[in-house]
């Protein structure tokens, strides 16, 4: 990908061309953005899920919301269900005001977590349900559920009863029978969490294209950060009942805002800031230069940005290690490297050249630009 | 930002919901058994403490007289047939428990030890007979044991018993009686503490201990205590209180407390002793209950015990 | 060697057991087709008690009394119940242990306790207001009371045994407050709402003993029509009418035995 299209999704975040184009072919379906504004929600007397929450969703997008377990995500997400109501705060979806709506009032289907099919009804009847507590008479519900199951590719299920199917035929039971009642926005609540892994990639797939299809606001509750980062239009990473940031998946993962949300994406290579002079910075692991200094006191370089040169060669940015640590993984390889008495991770792609050993004195490149720095 | 701002309206109004939800549903339930069975409860009780008028109705003062009367003291001095009749249905809980645990020990294990398809219809044979009525089946014993009958027969004819009198009415049938009537009620929890049996320390023990009895009693004996104990409480705390059973096949030198207690509510007429005395069945509920609580928490699993 | 011993042993005594589990019910069926009224001797295969038995006016209206009871008590019990088990469920991170003490407190009650506390208890009311005269009404509230608890559990232990988000997908798929019970909540604990009548009902059909003491003259249940008869003396007729219970009873027992079986399959 070309450097202009990165420096587009970090300026405009849920904008690239793909998104543009999702959305005008959504224009003639229903898709409805959501405005949430200072959601507070507070479990007995000490536990806060929610402390206060401003996020905006716009039509169309997939939208996950990332997090550790007791983040808030699942509260932030049954609150757009109207399964729980906030202590303060308003909701907004579509342009109506719907806080105080209960849950069968609302345009809104959710996948749960456990898929929570109907034991007593079949397959077919399962699908129809949402249909006929809305009251859509049997004809045309049956004409749905059938329109719906050739759509998600399960048309030989229907008859069947819920215990008869597996854990990924359940779930796509469960995700036809939210899309059946074309709910202004669609939530999914860890619906990949218990499948097995090859499983959960060919789902996210489907997931991905049936929301491209459909042009529906889907949001997404994961504590999976690669998950999210497949999935998402953008992402919202929470902690503690707080947004830490939302952006697209690069800008996420490229440039956290704070250390919580590098940590999170999987970084590990942060170093406290000892010193700084213009855009020359001092951490453990020597002095560096950055392309921006920045203001924030932690140093993030991410491992997939080194180069390793074998031996010592002598440059500006080039730090002089010793391999502690290979693993071999075939496409790439990660080292831990020793600087000193500071660690840092390193990824290489395995382009069949020489690999360093443990024990070998390696040269590190580190580009300029590839440093940024961010606060606590 | 300071949470305590927060208007609390929402909150205390989901809570009002909720409240009225609980109240709602267990509302009614809960005031027909208050109604209904602890309010005629605690009247009974406070039946006890009375005087006994004419017609056998309480009356004030308040007064211990009928729990003398229950231990021995009559209005003529000592009068102990109701101390008697105390200790013999505390006698015959104690031997129809103990015969019980003899026999449902091992058919319990026996039925662990069968193939897994024949399990559930030996459990629902040992069970279904207690499912006819009370009165029926102890009408079916006192077939049995009338004078004439072949068991009866057979005792007159070791000398058990003299000739012509039969088997009934005797402590002996009622024994035989609760014994047959309490069974399965130590067969289920018996049962199921088996199946749950870690064969595995079994198998420890069987290469520890050079004895199969040290075996059993190390290993598998500790194992089932739990069902064992649960058994015990199904099967004594009704059996102290058993009334069909002795009115039918006891006879006059048969009678248990449960008889006793209901002499007093018709024809004896004495509702202050008869209260008096079914507070002795509910002492010996409650610190049955109590017993097995405790020693099932120590046993650990206690919860699963209870009924 | 020793081991096949035992396991031989055991057999034998399981036999002897279900022979003397069985051996009283069997006597009982036997003497009802007896010719002859001797408790004793068995003179031949005749019907003639079970004759005796259609035209016997009281056994009828026995039966009848004890149908009203055990289905009005039931159809009661099971409005009850099934609230208070959902309460308990519903509200079941609430400390609620004073509920569970009054839930457990009519099965753990002694049953002469139990039919005396109530029918002293009525006898007072009935005194004081002229409500509760004994009878079939004082009956039907006695029976209702102590098959509430089981009605409570068997409920209760089914929606445990339901995946709690259940609920809210029937909320969250547009069900009211009122469809969520006829369309989610009902249809759900069906199987638990069938055996809780069907115990209920067999709770009320096989209690004498709180019966005895809570009916009126002229409210006799068939086992208190069958104890006056045998105190009165032993009439062959009571053999007949057990046999005809001991016969629900088996049909019961298979019906039950199938059931499981298919729910296996």
């Amino acid at each position: 990908m070309s450097e202009t299209i990165t420096a587009d999704v970090a300026d405009q975040p849920g904008a690239t061309p793909a998104t543009a184009e999702r959305q005008q072919e959504a224009a003639t379906r229903k898709a409805s953005s959501i405005e949430m504004q200072g959601l507070h929600k507070r479990f007995g007397r000490d536990t806060v899920a929610l402390d206060g929450v401003d996020l905006n969703i716009q039509a169309g997008e997939f939208f996950t919301l990332l997090g550790p377990s007791g983040c808030g995500k699942t509260t932030l997400l049954r609150i757009l269900a109207g399964l729980e109501e906030p202590d303060a705060g308003s909701l907004v979806v579509g342009g109506k005001n719907v806080t105080e709506v209960p849950p069968h009032r609302r345009s809104v289907n959710t996948v749960f977590q456990s898929y929570a099919l109907f034991p007593h009804l079949s397959v077919r009847e399962n699908l129809a349900f949402g249909l006929k507590m809305r009251g859509v008479r049997a004809a045309e519900r049956d004409a749905k559920v059938d329109e719906i199951a050739g759509f998600i590719k399960l048309g030989d299920l229907v008859e069947r009863r819920v215990d008869q199917l597996s854990g990924g035929q359940r779930q796509r039971i469960a995700l036809a029978r939210a899309l059946v009642c074309e709910p202004d926005v669609l939530l999914l609540d860890e619906p990949l969490s218990a499948l097995d892994a090859g499983l959960r990639s060919q789902l996210q797939v489907e997931l991905l294209r049936v929301q491209k299809r459909l042009g529906m606001t889907f949001v997404f509750v994961t504590h999976d950060q690669q998950e999210a980062m497949v999935m998402s239009d953008r992402i919202a990473v929470l902690n503690g009942g707080n947004i830490q940031q939302v952006g697209a998946p690069r800008e996420v993962y490229e440039r956290p805002v704070n250390a919580f949300v590098a940590r999170f994406m999987g970084h590990d290579n942060l170093y406290p800031v000892t010193a700084r002079r213009g855009d020359r910075l001092t951490t453990a692991l020597g002095e560096l230069t950055a392309e921006e200094g920045g203001a924030g006191e932690l140093l993030l370089i991410r491992p997939e940005t080194l180069d390793l040169l074998p031996g010592t060669v002598e440059g500006a940015n080039h730090l002089q290690a010793t391999v502690a640590e290979r693993l071999y993984r075939g496409s790439h390889a990660e080292f831990r490297l020793e600087i000193g008495e500071t660690t840092l991770q390193a990824t290489v792609n395995n382009r069949g050249r020489h690999l360093p050993d443990v024990g070998d004195r390696v040269t590190v490149v580190v580009a300029p630009e590839d440093l940024i720095t961010l606060s606590e | 930002m300071s949470y305590t701002g927060v208007t609390p309206t929402a909150r205390s109004r989901a809570m009002v919901r909720d409240a009225q939800h609980l109240l709602f549903t267990v509302a009614p339930g809960a005031a027909w058994i208050v109604v209904f069975l602890v309010l005629p409860s605690a009247y009974l009780m406070g039946v006890a403490f009375m005087s006994n008028g004419p017609y056998g109705l309480p009356e004030m003062p308040l007064s211990l007289e009928s729990f003398k009367r229950l231990a021995g003291f009559g209005f003529l001095g000592w009068s102990p047939g109701n101390l008697y009749t105390l200790i013999r249905s505390l006698w015959q809980t104690l031997i129809s428990t103990g015969l019980v645990v003899l026999v449902a020990y091992p058919i319990a294990y026996y039925i662990t030890t069968c193939r897994e398809k024949w399990r559930p219809i030996m459990l629902l044979l040992v069970v279904v007979p207690s499912w006819t009525n009370q009165v029926i089946r102890t009408f079916g014993w006192m077939n049995l044991l009338a004078p004439g009958t072949p068991l009866s027969g057979l005792a007159e004819s070791l000398g058990l018993i003299a000739p012509n009198m039969g088997l009934y009415p005797s402590n002996f049938a009622v024994t035989l009686g609760l014994v047959y009537n309490f069974l399965p009620f130590m067969v289920l929890p018996l049962y199921a503490a088996f199946e749950k049996l870690d064969t595995a320390q079994v198998e420890a023990a069987q290469d520890l201990y050079a004895s199969p009895v040290r075996a059993f009693w190390h290993a598998v004996f500790p194992q089932t205590l739990p069902g064992l104990l649960a058994g015990i409480v199904l099967v004594a705390i009704p059996a102290f209180g058993m009334y069909v059973i002795p009115e039918l096949l006891g006879g006059g030198k048969g009678m248990m407390l449960g008889n006793l207690v209901a002499t007093q509510f018709s024809g004896g007429a004495n509702w202050p002793l008869g209260a008096a005395g079914a507070i002795l069945m509910l002492i010996a509920t409650f610190v049955g209950l109590f017993a097995m609580r405790r020693i099932g928490k120590r046993l650990g699993g206690g919860e699963e015990v209870v009924i | 060697m020793r081991k096949r011993t035992l396991q031989r042993g055991l057999t034998g005594f399981w036999w002897l057991t279900v022979a003397f589990l069985y051996l009283p019910l069997v006597v009982v069926v036997l003497f009802s087709f007896n010719a002859s009224n001797s408790a004793a001797n068995f003179t031949g295969l005749s019907l003639r008690w079970y004759q005796r038995l259609m035209g016997n006016e009281e056994i009828l209206s026995a039966f009848a009394n004890s149908m009203v009871l055990a289905i009005t008590s039931s159809v009661i019990a099971l409005a009850i119940g099934c609230l208070i088990g959902y309460g308990m469920y519903r509200h079941r991170h609430r400390k609620l242990g004073w509920l569970i003490v009054l839930i457990y407190l009519p099965i753990v009650l002694p049953d002469i306790v139990f039919g005396i506390s109530e029918m002293a208890f009525f006898v007072q009311i009935h005194d004081l207001t002229g409500l509760l005269q004994p009878g079939l009404g004082t009956m039907i509230i006695a029976h209702v009371t102590f098959q509430i608890p089981f009605v409570a559990l068997i409920v209760y232990s089914r929606f445990v045994g339901l995946d709690p988000t259940l609920f809210e997908a029937a909320k969250d798929l547009y069900a009211t407050p009122v469809k969520r019970v006829v369309h989610f909540m009902l249809p759900t604990i069906k199987p638990a709402l069938i055996s809780a009548f069907f115990l209920s009902f067999t709770l009320s059909v096989d209690d004498f003993v709180i019966s005895f003491f809570t009916s009126g003259p002229e409210s006799a249940t068939l086992p208190i029509y069958i104890w006056g008869a045998i105190k009165k003396g032993v009439s062959p007729e009571i053999n007949a009418i057990a046999a005809l219970m001991i016969g629900a009873v088996a049909v019961a027992a298979i019906l039950s035995l199938t059931f499981s079986r298919r729910r296996q399959a």
